[in-house]
């Protein structure tokens, strides 16, 4: 059974699984992993624009593809952490197909998750297999019973950019990353979305004027591979070199994406070449017991967030929008 | 033991991407390729389902797709999980782009929409709604030079392609990458960092990768602008245009898809197995059993039943349906636990172990068990195994002794192209197309299996898409294909999906190897001890300490092989079986042993190495500035560290003296033909280059005809046999070729004598061989591959193979650079020698050393099987998890070749196959320790391996 709705109310009383990109769900549905009526959003028309919104921010339609935010000249000028993330991930094909809503609500890459041989918490089953067994590319860190880390390289940039969530349309109640995404404490949810409920775009506060930000992902090889660790760092500096605001985002180390916001506090005041500030990263890469098959990702979250960091410090300042008024209609 | 009754796994979760959910809204027959494409352009006919409704909200199971594909107009039924990939191989009917991976990651089903790349795998078919589809057919109206994209052309040109399954998925991308950049940047040339980053999704698991940078590089740079080409991969064109069929091409009238059941535990007992329920399902035709009752299932995945439905989908729900009664036993998965001595004993008497399989690529020679240890099986037969410990014992007091453990782990060949057949009986005939790299040995099994007559059986596989030693022989998808084909009275395929091919298609053994090199006080080689536990799951018979033996054989050797069965898949033999790992420890030892003394590595083994062709290459890499300047080890203090490592390594002369060639001339051409095949490795170009050299004219005017069992007898593509076996064969009928072309002019009145290119008259002048062909009688010889001067080991083959007493030789050079914060190695740069005699066909040559380089340092630094550790279960059943070397992974890759030291042997030309993968990870591992002084004895060398290695 496939529908293709019009409009967001009629995706939203839908009975089925939302369908955009297809790249994660068509996966899914192939594993027999999901299944039942597909709610194909082909022919939503509006959300796969990007629009300027009061106060120099962005409005990012859900069904934007990864490549067009990787690309987009305004991000890239005001929030290049944020398209380095999304021209980082994946393939480019990949990015060409899946979109900023699916790359946020996409399901864990978790070995034992997608063997049909395993039927584990996520899937509403007693144990997690990856626990007890390999969890060489799982959690580093333990924060909840699920140990897949969190899939979405798109969430946890989005979360250094204090990123709003606008669900179903509404332009006003917008949701923090967090508040997308859940706690983490029911293996059985990736993200915190209600039945009926449809992700509709993302707006990105404007950056302040010399905002510096970038994304980097540790990987084994050179490229298109799953993040051992990836961070998206912004940062602020006076004119003397002096750090004066951060944001520190990491994932694939956690069930949910981390905000490091008491290191980032700790940082404000430091020169980058501190050797206090590498103290306080390497505070942050403490593994855990539980978990020795991932300990060597929590060992990699410093030196990534110094990698990212400098790579931040290197990247031009933001340019914030000039126009301020809305640009094209507003969402439906 | 209590019994349980579950359900059989599906065969692959992945399956379902490929099933046939075009056959929901079609009539049974309709539904399976080549049935007429009733799914196909323009079809719908009176199928047609309603438009969505307004608003979208009420749902249908089919929709009707419009689209157009490569200018064509097409309009469709599709279901809701039907993928763009089935819409153009089934509905459209074009099969260039490939079933690769299934999950997005290889790139091989790419295609344009809208004139950007998509995988297909992963694009819900709804998506093409009113789109452009550009498919790798689409690019060119035909193969002839002037009609390709310059990208076709330059990939022809350098060579950028082995077996040719990746090749449309990497054409497509490069080109629009190409018409992008060309706009922009005019003949500007990309660096291979913006090339890598265009395509860093695909994969090419023959490692053409450099010649793909090169290839890319070229085009952008305006270099095959002009229309003409000139390339040595004659099938190279076929592979460029998509046109080249392989097995899970092949569609025939009411062909059936098949599906096979797998063993859902390790181990176990199969009392009964219940498939009432799967054989009363309408669509479904025929089941066979695999696994008799009361016999063991020994390994998760194990193939107990398979189905034969009209469509993919529906076989599959047949498979659920079928309910297996099993009594679980206790399961060993790792070595370790096998070797404990509260092991349960998996094959406890003579009886089971008739069962067991061979991980061999000759015959399973005899070895004593103990437990669910057996052997050891002992490679020092001559080499004085009791004398090399007494030396070892000396060296350790009066001289020095190098030692240590290094484990390898098991690897996936995993061929882009899965494992496949397709069969069809007509009348007490049988016609099989198999992806194999060994029809004629495959048509000899079946007759043998089923009891047919020899003139009654024909195997053909024209394309190959990659095998690299999984493919030899009656594999489980033929005899399964054939089985469900008697059953059926239909032709039925088999194809197996990612997860199944990860699983049992091909598994390279892992190994714990101690090893020992002595080293008395005047510097020579004081005794060799090498002890190999051998991991290939339910299977016995891999050997690594005949690889130790190859090299440097002026000491006294001891060498022992273990197996360790365990109840995991199958180990089968891969590329250059044994090497790696005995090269990683013996070369890791020697690399040690020439450190403590302070001497140069190359010096050390020059003084142990009489191989001829060896000390040539070591000649050229003493002149290599890379080398010259490595400098001292762990001379880098900083975050990123650069090494040098360098490894030797050695491998067999095999030949097949039963190897025929038939060569026929006639006014239209040469036709060559022997029942071989070409995998990827090029045996197509290098007959042609061989017939071409003797007949003095264009490799390009020798049509080559392989893969197929009805032609002359020729060898199998395994043991690096083909060149040796096939090129004095080709070259063989070549020259009875030209004597009888003389005689023909002779008898036409053209009197004169052979020459380049035809007949030289007494006035000097040549007359054309087609010219004295024309309008006669086509003639016909055939070539064997003769005699070598020198005696091979033993008088008579074994296993169709003789084994020469000169040894190839190979010497890796790998450039390193590790970020040690990161914990990431990276190849900046390698170097390989080789002497393998004369190189027949260059360039398909290279591409070969490329390519082994290429999974060398896949291996090295990447590859790992990994299984759960209480079920046995495959955990890296996606190439996401699998981890293959891409192309941003790969160094600029130096060949050289040492022609020196067969000139014994006829034709003078050895095999390259295997050779080029065997010293690699030893070389890496040498460059690790290099650069930091730490020496890693276990592969891969992941960012954990070194942050722990390191720290």
């Amino acid at each position: 059974m496939i529908r293709f709705p019009t409009t967001i109310e009629a995706a939203a009383a839908s009975e089925g699984r939302l369908r955009a990109g297809g790249t994660d769900e068509l996966d899914l549905r192939h594993r027999r992993i999901t299944s039942g009526p597909v709610v194909d959003l082909r022919d939503l028309a509006g959300l796969d624009r990007i629009e300027t919104i009061e106060a120099g921010g962005l409005r990012i339609g859900a069904m934007v593809p990864l490549a067009v935010l990787a690309t987009d000249q305004r991000i890239r000028g005001g929030w290049p952490g944020l398209a380095g993330a999304a021209g980082g991930l994946a393939t480019p094909q990949i990015r060409a197909r899946a979109t900023l809503g699916g790359s946020l609500l996409q399901q864990v890459r978790c070995w034992y998750y997608r063997s049909v041989h395993f039927d584990c918490l996520k899937k509403g089953g007693g144990a997690c297999f990856a626990r007890g067994g390999d969890h060489v590319f799982h959690s580093a860190l333990d924060t909840g019973p699920c140990i897949a880390a969190h899939p979405s390289t798109m969430a946890c940039a989005l979360w250094a950019f204090d990123a709003g969530i606008e669900i179903g349309g509404d332009l006003e109640a917008l949701r923090t990353i967090p508040e997308l995404l859940g706690d983490g404490s029911d293996p059985r949810e990736t993200h915190a979305l209600q039945p009926g409920e449809v992700l509709t775009a993302i707006h990105l506060p404007a950056p302040t004027a010399g905002d510096r930000s970038a994304y980097f992902r540790t990987i084994h090889r050179a490229r298109a591979e799953w993040p051992l660790v990836e961070s998206t760092v912004r940062v602020h500096t006076d004119e003397a070199g002096v750090m004066t605001g951060l944001a520190l985002a990491v994932g694939g180390v956690a069930n949910r994406p981390l905000r490091y916001d008491d290191a980032a506090r700790a940082l404000i005041g430091l020169r980058p070449d501190d050797p206090k500030v590498d103290a306080v990263f390497a505070a942050l890469g403490k593994p855990t017991e539980e978990l020795p098959g991932s300990a060597y990702k929590a060992r990699l979250i410093p030196p990534t967030l110094r990698e990212t960091l400098d790579l931040a410090l290197a990247a031009p300042p933001a340019e914030p929008l000039i126009e301020t008024a809305p640009e094209g209609e507003e969402a439906p | 033991m209590s019994r349980i009754s579950r359900r059989g796994f599906l065969g692959g979760a992945l399956a379902g991407i490929a099933s046939a959910h075009l056959s929901e809204a079609h009539g049974a027959d309709e539904g399976s390729e080549g049935s007429g494409g009733s799914g196909g352009s323009g079809g719908s006919g009176g199928n047609e389902a309603a438009p969505p409704p307004a608003g979208g909200i009420e749902g249908a199971a089919q929709v009707r797709l419009s689209f157009s594909c490569n200018g064509a107009d097409h309009v469709q039924e599709i279901g809701a999980d039907d993928v763009a990939l089935q819409v153009i191989r089934r509905g459209v009917g074009l099969t260039g782009a490939k079933l690769g991976c299934g999950a997005g990651t290889c790139g091989a089903c790419t295609v344009l929409v809208d004139g950007e790349p998509h995988v297909t795998c992963l694009l819900p078919a709804t998506a093409l709604e009113g789109r452009q589809v550009t498919t790798i057919e689409g690019l060119s109206d035909s193969a002839e030079p002037a009609d390709l994209h310059p990208i076709q052309r330059a990939f022809l040109a350098a060579d950028a392609l082995q077996c040719g399954y990746c090749t449309p998925g990497f054409v497509v991308e490069a080109v629009a990458f190409y018409d992008r950049w060309r706009a922009e940047h005019g003949s500007e040339e990309p660096d291979r960092d913006t090339i890598a980053a265009a395509l860093a999704g695909h994969l090419c698991r023959c490692g053409a990768y450099q010649a793909i940078y090169a290839a890319v590089a070229a085009a952008c740079r305006g270099d095959h602008d002009s229309a003409e080409v000139t390339y040595a991969r004659i099938d190279g064109p076929e592979k460029v245009t998509g046109a080249a069929k392989y097995t899970v091409d092949v569609a025939l009238e009411g062909m059936l898809e098949a599906k096979i059941l797998r063993s859902p535990i390790a181990h176990g007992i199969l009392h009964g197995l219940d498939d009432s329920a799967a054989a009363a399902m309408e669509g479904v035709i025929a089941i066979h059993r695999l696994v008799p009752n009361g016999h063991r299932v020994r390994f998760a995945g194990q193939e107990i039943a398979a189905v034969a439905a009209i469509d993919e989908a529906t076989a599959i729900a047949a498979l659920a349906a079928i309910t297996l009664d099993l009594e679980e036993l206790p399961a060993v998965i790792t070595v370790e636990e096998a070797r404990s001595p509260s092991a349960p004993v998996l094959y406890p008497d003579r009886r089971a172990r008739r069962e067991v399989l061979s991980a061999s690529e000759g015959p399973l020679l005899s070895a004593s068990w103990e437990g669910n240890v057996r052997g050891p099986f002992s490679s020092s037969i001559l080499a004085k195994p009791r004398r090399g410990r007494k030396d070892l014992e000396n060296a350790a007091i009066n001289g020095t002794v190098s030692s240590g453990t290094w484990e390898t782990q098991v690897l996936c060949h995993s061929a882009l192209e899965p494992h496949a057949a397709v069969a069809r009986f007509t009348g007490g005939a049988l016609e099989v197309w198999a992806s194999t790299q060994s029809c004629h040995d495959l048509a000899e099994d079946l007759v043998h299996r089923f009891g047919l007559e020899r003139d009654q059986v024909v195997v053909r596989c024209p394309y190959v898409g990659g095998a690299f030693g999984a493919k030899v022989g009656l594999q489980m998808e033929t005899l399964v294909a054939v089985e469900l084909a008697r059953l059926a009275g239909a032709p039925v395929r088999v194809a197996l999906s990612r997860e199944e091919e990860l699983t049992t298609g091909g598994l390279r053994p892992g190994q714990i190897i101690e090893l020992a090199v002595g080293m008395s006080v005047n510097g020579s080689l004081m005794g060799v001890s090498h002890q190999a536990i051998n991991d290939s799951g339910v299977a016995v018979g891999n050997v690594t300490g005949m690889l130790t033996r190859l090299l440097y054989d002026s000491g006294a050797k001891d060498l022992d092989d273990f197996d360790v069965v365990t109840n995991t898949p199958p180990g089968k033999p891969f590329r250059g079986p044994g090497g790696p790992p005995a090269y990683l420890a013996l070369e890791g030892a020697i690399d040690q042993l020439a450190h403590d003394a302070g001497e140069d590595p190359i010096a050390l083994r020059r003084r142990w190495d009489p191989n001829v062709p060896r000390n040539a290459i070591y000649d050229w890499i003493e002149g290599l500035e890379v080398y010259q300047d490595r400098g001292e080890v762990g001379a880098d203090k900083g975050r990123y560290r650069r090494g040098v490592g360098l490894a030797a390594g050695g491998w067999f002369h095999f030949w097949d003296p039963g190897a025929q060639l038939e060569l026929e001339a006639g006014p239209s051409g040469f036709v060559a033909r022997t029942a071989s095949q070409d995998m990827g490795n090029g045996t197509r170009s290098m007959i042609a280059a061989a017939v071409a050299g003797r007949l003095g004219i264009a490799p390009a005017e020798i049509q080559v005809e392989l893969g197929d069992s009805r032609a002359i007898y020729g060898p199998m593509s395994a043991g690096s046999r083909t060149t040796s076996s096939l090129a004095p064969a080709a070259e063989d009928a070549a020259d009875q070729l030209i004597e009888a072309m003389v005689e023909l002019a002779a008898s036409r009145g053209i009197a004169g004598e052979a020459a380049p290119g035809g007949v030289r008259r007494s006035d000097g002048t040549v007359v054309p061989w087609l010219e004295v062909l024309d309008g006669a009688a086509p003639l016909r010889t055939s070539g064997r591959r003769r005699r070598d001067s020198q005696a091979a080991v033993l008088p008579v083959p074994i296993a169709h193979v003789k084994i020469g007493r000169t040894w190839p030789g190979v010497v890796n050079l790998s450039e390193i650079e590790i970020d040690t914060r990161l914990g990431r190695v990276t190849v900046r740069e390698a170097w390989v020698g080789v002497g393998v005699g004369r190189i027949v066909c260059p360039p398909v040559a290279r591409s070969q050393m490329e390519g082994a380089t290429v999974q060398g340092i896949s291996y090295a630094l990447y590859e790992d099987r990994r299984l759960d550790g209480g079920t046995g279960h495959l955990l890296t059943h996606s190439l996401d998890d699998y981890r293959i070397a891409g192309i941003g992974d790969v160094p600029p890759i130096h060949v050289h070749f040492a022609e020196v030291g067969f000139e014994h042997v006829r034709g003078g030309a050895v095999g390259i196959g295997e050779i080029g993968i065997v010293a690699v990870p030893a070389s890496i591992a040498n460059a690790v320790f290099h650069a930091t002084g730490w020496r890693p004895h276990r592969l891969p060398l992941t960012p954990s391996a070194m942050l722990e290695g390191l720290s």
